[in-house]
């Protein structure tokens, strides 16, 4: 790379990463919209495991657990979504300072005698200025957003225990058994969605970034 | 690429038009920028939209020393006029922005801070360049609502911003009006849709029709010299504006 030419490749690729943290966004908003939903579902498991006594004391306390999950996971989810707009404010400024870049290099190519000299010390400036600032600060937040969605995965995973041991529970729930076990499957099959759409961010959030 | 033509020269008062990119992409709405400098001083007019900023830097750059250059001049707010601001400020943060008023706040959406701007007022005022006085002439409404020309008494040259614009085809895009009547029919259409009010057109044809002017330089097309300057003016006054039809 010469010393006037792009000072990170990652500027190159800053409307598709502009492009791939939208798809992050929109993976987020289903996994909020879902955790808002598991949120009411343990309200009325709370309600049903009281209306159920004694049997089902212990389908009681997993819903509890459950109800404690899904706001861990709103908390979790509104994390990612901020991570993600501090992202978009660094990655817009990626775009415009490529589009700076990419005209800067046009006016090089044509200039000549006083002018070129300019052009090559604004050049040499902006790389001062730039280089390394812009394309880390995308690197340590992607690295962050891969970290909380991992720390995110693991909270669903003991959603997921929460939601199987919760089935285990209903079948002791006595006469309420069958409506303990319906209740306990759609746990089951909600927090399943969740870890679908974890799996996209994932794979959203591995694609690789130039820079 | 754009050339830089001389368009007067006294002494070290000179007037330069960058003018005609035959490789600018035919989406792009061709643009004449005029440099007037004085001494060691020197004003951009209109410097034009960052997608022309390296023919316009080039073309400058070729005849006048761009680190002269201090002060830029917007007629008013379009992106074709003024959207390269932030790569002028990037040669020059000190740079001076002169421009209506009621557009200091919206043209830093381009570039620029609160130090950048000067703002004109709606009367108009005088830009000093190198010691030349040059005058901002209201034309509001023709087309934007806060627009300005730009007069030179000395070298009686009027910067006329759309006005006097002309959409030209490439066999007659010559840098100087040579035939009037051929060439207005191609600055008819332009002036009946962009410009919006009768009477700030007439307001502006008594205004310049009192002013001694040798060249009107429009933004667009080309440059009226002599006797065309004032029949422009007449056509101008005649034309029926603000009036669309469909």
């Amino acid at each position: 790379m010469s010393a006037l030419s792009l000072p990170a490749a990652s500027r190159q690729n800053a409307g598709q990463e502009l492009r791939r943290i939208v798809r992050i966004n929109e993976e987020i908003k289903k996994v909020v919209t879902t955790a808002f939903k598991i949120n009411l579902m343990a309200m009325n498991a709370i309600f049903l495991a009281k209306r159920a006594g004694q049997s089902a004391l212990g389908f009681g306390v997993l819903s509890n657990e459950l109800r404690r999950f899904a706001m861990d996971l709103q908390r979790q989810m509104e994390t990612l979504r901020i991570a993600t707009t501090d992202s978009v404010v660094v990655v817009t400024g990626l775009v415009k300072q490529t589009r700076v870049e990419r005209i800067f290099q046009r006016t090089l190519a044509v200039s000549k005698g006083q002018g070129r000299r300019m052009v090559e010390a604004c050049l040499r400036a902006r790389n001062d200025r730039y280089s390394g600032d812009e394309s880390g600060g995308v690197t340590a937040l992607n690295r962050r957003l891969s970290q909380m969605i991992s720390d995110t995965a693991q909270l669903v995973e003991l959603g997921s225990v929460l939601a199987r041991s919760a089935k285990i529970e209903a079948a002791y729930g006595g006469t309420f058994s069958t409506s303990l076990m319906q209740v306990s499957s759609d746990f089951e099959q909600t927090i399943s969605d969740i870890q679908k759409s974890l799996d996209t961010l994932t794979k959203h959030q591995s694609q690789e970034f130039a820079g | 690429m754009k050339t830089a033509q001389t368009i007067y020269e006294n002494g070290n008062h000179k007037w330069l038009a960058l003018v005609r990119d035959p490789s600018r992409p035919g989406y792009l709405i061709d643009t004449n920028e005029y440099l007037v400098a004085v001494g060691d001083d020197a004003i951009l007019l209109d410097p034009g939209g960052a997608e022309v900023f390296p023919a316009v830097f080039s073309a400058l750059s070729a005849e006048f020393d761009p680190r002269q250059l201090g002060k830029l001049f917007a007629s008013h707010q379009d992106p074709d006029i003024i959207s390269s601001l932030s790569l002028w400020l990037e040669f020059n943060p000190a740079i001076k922005c002169h421009i209506s008023w009621l557009w200091t706040s919206f043209v830093p959406h381009f570039g620029g801070n609160d130090e950048t701007f000067v703002a004109i007022p709606d009367a108009g005022t005088d830009i000093l360049v190198g010691g030349q006085r040059l005058q901002a002439v209201p034309a509001h409404y023709l087309h934007s609502s806060g627009n300005f020309n730009l007069y030179d008494p000395k070298a009686k040259i009027l910067f006329s911003g759309d006005i006097g614009a002309a959409l030209l085809p490439p066999e007659a895009d010559g840098l100087f009006v040579e035939d009037f009547d051929r060439h207005i029919r191609h600055a008819e259409a332009f002036h009946r849709r962009w410009m919006g009010s009768d009477r700030a057109k007439r307001d502006w044809c008594s205004r310049v029709s009192a002013m001694d002017i040798d060249m009107l330089c429009p933004q667009h097309g080309a440059i009226y010299r002599g006797e065309d300057v004032k029949r422009f003016i007449d056509w101008f006054a005649n034309l029926e504006v603000g009036v669309l039809k469909y």
